[in-house]
């Protein structure tokens, strides 16, 4: 095997760098080849948009990890941001409204993983079934119409509050993604987080309750959706039906990309974030470009299949290679199959 | 002679029916369906009933497919989308002029195109079902959606496109759809019953690496059920654009999970290796149902949605339920058996033992 193929699966195998890589090659092309992608308030008005979904991002990155799958958090953003304006617009004060916000969130992601851990049931299947919930709830609380909108401006100046020339609502996002990220990597929860992601074996030896560890993710992810949801709200001081909806895609296509494995156990949240971050420059750079918006779901779709393919193949590679970096202790089915008694 | 006779009689009923979550549901239904029709005096008219059957026709084909691929294992989110680019297809094609065999031809090839994507995605490159055909419900619906620029897609619609659509009657009630699906009903079914293919979907499902072992082309078989799922979203769309007579760029929107819920509820297993065509119907009548009796007890039309998902969660509970509550039955009639051949030959007893322990250790690794 030659030496530069050996460095370059080194190389790649390191966390991050691939993801890394992506964004800075798109970054550069589009600079160089659009003029306008360059300026500051066109940047900031698409970081601003992209807000929600790099928080959500965080969220479903950690119920990865942790070895289940969210689809509900887009459905529940949307229904927080009206449970969080409406209470606004009924003169909550602006603590309360943010808690009704980031409680609904909160809830539903409690109600995932009481469903998922304690009736063993299919993470995939029950949250799409409580997207729906949350989907058709946002139509009954806004009546199938738009509504709008508070006089709170404290509430407004969440999201729209100017911190150094950037608005506070990318600022939350940074924040949120560098709280969770030094959760994951620091905390007792976070090792918990990735042993009970990693198998069940692994985990049990540890002497790690898997069960609740993951209940405990889809708490935080339903919580991280609820806030994504007041920041929308906030932000655009109006909530309609549908809202939000399809968010998921994006956030699974960011994770996907950004190398969190599906199997669980392995990953990171600020790689997830620069996923999210990639998808946006992408959608930046198209729309820059004048391609219609209508294909961006076809992008995103491609995006999920790509980032699947090269995680995988860049784990293999490692994994053969024998890079120290990304080879996590869950043994690859493949080979555990030939167990022992063969 | 004849105790015995109405013995095996009686046990052979109860594993037929109830062993059976379909007729279970089927008979809950039948109750729902006699309660409303003394309550609601609209609910038994024909013009209802009418209503009812062709809704549920669009959700029996998906659910059919829906039903074949989770046989194999597999899992199809695609199927709304690849609906809604079929009856896209279609009615373009009519709009553009051609005729109808090639305009459903082209629908068909479109729906068998994207489920051979979605197996070969799964079964060569090895992605998770759910990603792959996640990926594919973007893709799908975002080709529709570029295609029409956002606009429904109008005037395409012939006589004859009404008989396809269930909107003009042949004889009586029936309608071209109803016969239709009855015929796909039975052919499906004797595909997975009664045909050494069929039997293959069921062993792959139950057992990858098993029917691998036994030669199945484990590959093969499953990229099949994934192109069955995608024909059946087309014969769908090209229905739908018929009942509906126009195509909005979102009009697949949310089927896939109508389509998941009435698979389950008919008794497949997400697990794999479970499920029939009969059951897919009385899945899909039953989420038709719940629909039409929410919509005339003046429920709010809103709250739809959210019953599909609780219908849905409900759905998996109880089919949970069920597989446990038979695998401990069935444990426990193993059980019986044993203790049995062991009070005839105790000395194979320990060989028992020893090749039996391995292999249940074993057996959680082997199926991720």
């Amino acid at each position: 095997m030659s030496t530069t193929r050996k460095t370059a699966a080194r190389v790649l195998g390191i966390d991050g760098v691939p993801i890394v890589t992506a964004l800075v090659i798109v970054t550069v092309y589009f600079s160089a080849t659009v003029p306008a992608f360059l300026d500051g308030e066109g940047l900031r008005y698409y970081l601003n948009e992209e807000v929600p979904i790099f928080i959500i991002t965080a969220g479903l990155a950690l119920v990865i990890i942790a070895g289940g799958i969210d689809l509900s958090i887009g459905a529940v953003l949307g229904l927080s941001a009206g449970t969080s304006l409406l209470a606004s617009m009924h003169g909550a004060p602006v603590i309360l409204a943010v808690l009704v916000g980031v409680g609904t969130g909160a809830a539903f992601g409690l109600l995932n993983g009481l469903v998922i851990v304690k009736l063993r049931l299919n993470d995939f299947i029950v949250t799409l079934g409580t997207l729906n919930i949350a989907a058709g709830l946002l139509v009954v609380l806004t009546d199938h119409v738009q509504i709008t909108g508070t006089d709170d401006a404290r509430y407004l100046a969440i999201a729209n509050h100017s911190v150094l020339s950037v608005s506070s609502a990318l600022v939350l996002a940074v924040l949120v993604v560098a709280v969770l990220q030094a959760v994951l990597v620091k905390s007792a929860f976070g090792r918990r987080v990735r042993a009970s992601g990693a198998g069940a074996s692994p985990a049990l030896v540890a002497g790690v309750d898997a069960g609740r560890t993951k209940l405990y993710a889809y708490v935080v992810s339903g919580s991280l959706a609820g806030f994504g949801g007041v920041l929308l709200a906030s932000r655009l001081n109006s909530v309609q039906p549908g809202m939000a909806g399809g968010y998921e895609l994006s956030a699974i296509a960011a994770a996907v990309l950004g190398g969190v494995s599906l199997a669980g156990g392995r990953g990171a949240i600020w790689q997830a974030a620069v996923g999210g971050l990639l998808l946006a420059t992408l959608k930046q750079g198209f729309r820059l470009t004048g391609v219609d918006p209508l294909v961006f779901s076809i992008i995103i779709g491609v995006c999920i299949l790509v980032g699947v393919i090269v995680d995988r193949s860049v784990y293999r590679l490692a994994l053969t290679l024998g890079s120290p970096a990304s080879v996590s202790p869950r043994p690859e089915p493949a080979r555990a199959s030939g167990g022992p008694g063969r | 002679m004849s105790a015995i006779t109405s013995r095996a009689l009686g046990e052979s009923l109860r594993t037929r029916f109830l062993g059976d979550p379909a007729v279970g549901i089927l008979s809950l239904l039948v109750v729902a369906a006699v309660v409303m029709s003394a309550y609601e005096p609209t609910f038994a008219t024909t013009g209802n009933v009418t209503n009812i059957v062709n809704a549920m026709v669009t959700v029996s084909f998906l659910s059919i497919g829906m039903t074949v691929v989770l046989i194999a294992g597999g899992l199809d989110l695609s199927v709304g989308s690849t609906m809604g680019l079929c009856a896209g297809v279609a009615a373009k094609l009519l709009t553009y002029g051609l005729p109808m065999p090639v305009a459903f031809l082209g629908a068909l090839a479109a729906g068998a195109g994207i489920g051979l994507l979605n197996g070969l995605l799964i079964t060569r490159l090895g992605i998770p079902d759910f990603i792959a055909t996640l990926a594919m419900l973007g893709i799908a619906g975002g080709v529709l959606l570029y295609w029409t620029t956002g606009v429904p897609i109008l005037g395409y619609m012939t006589p004859t496109y009404y008989y396809i659509g269930g909107l003009t009657r042949l004889i009586g009630p029936i309608t071209v759809p109803m016969i239709l699906v009855a015929v796909i009903a039975v052919g499906v079914s004797v595909l997975l019953r009664h045909t050494r293919f069929g039997v293959m979907f069921y062993a792959v499902g139950s057992s990858p690496t098993g029917a691998l072992h036994a030669g199945v082309r484990v590959a093969r078989v499953k990229t099949a059920a994934y192109v069955i799922s995608g024909l059946m979203a087309a014969v769908a769309g090209i229905h739908i654009a018929g009942r509906t007579t126009t195509v909005p760029p979102l009009i697949g929107n949310g089927y896939e999970i109508t389509a998941i819920a009435a698979a389950v509820i008919g008794g497949a297993s997400l697990a794999g290796g479970k499920g029939r065509v009969f059951g897919a119907l009385v899945g899909a009548l039953t989420l038709t149902l719940t629909r039409n009796i929410i919509n005339l007890t003046g429920v709010e039309s809103s709250w739809q949605a959210v019953v599909t998902g609780l219908v849905l969660i409900v759905a998996i509970t109880a089919n949970q339920t069920w597989s446990v509550l038979s695998a401990r039955s069935r444990a426990r009639a193993l059980t019986r058996t044993i203790s049995v051949s062991r009070a005839h030959a105790p000395s194979t007893r320990r060989e028992g033992m020893a090749s039996e322990a391995p292999a249940t250790q074993r057996h959680p690794e082997t199926t991720p």
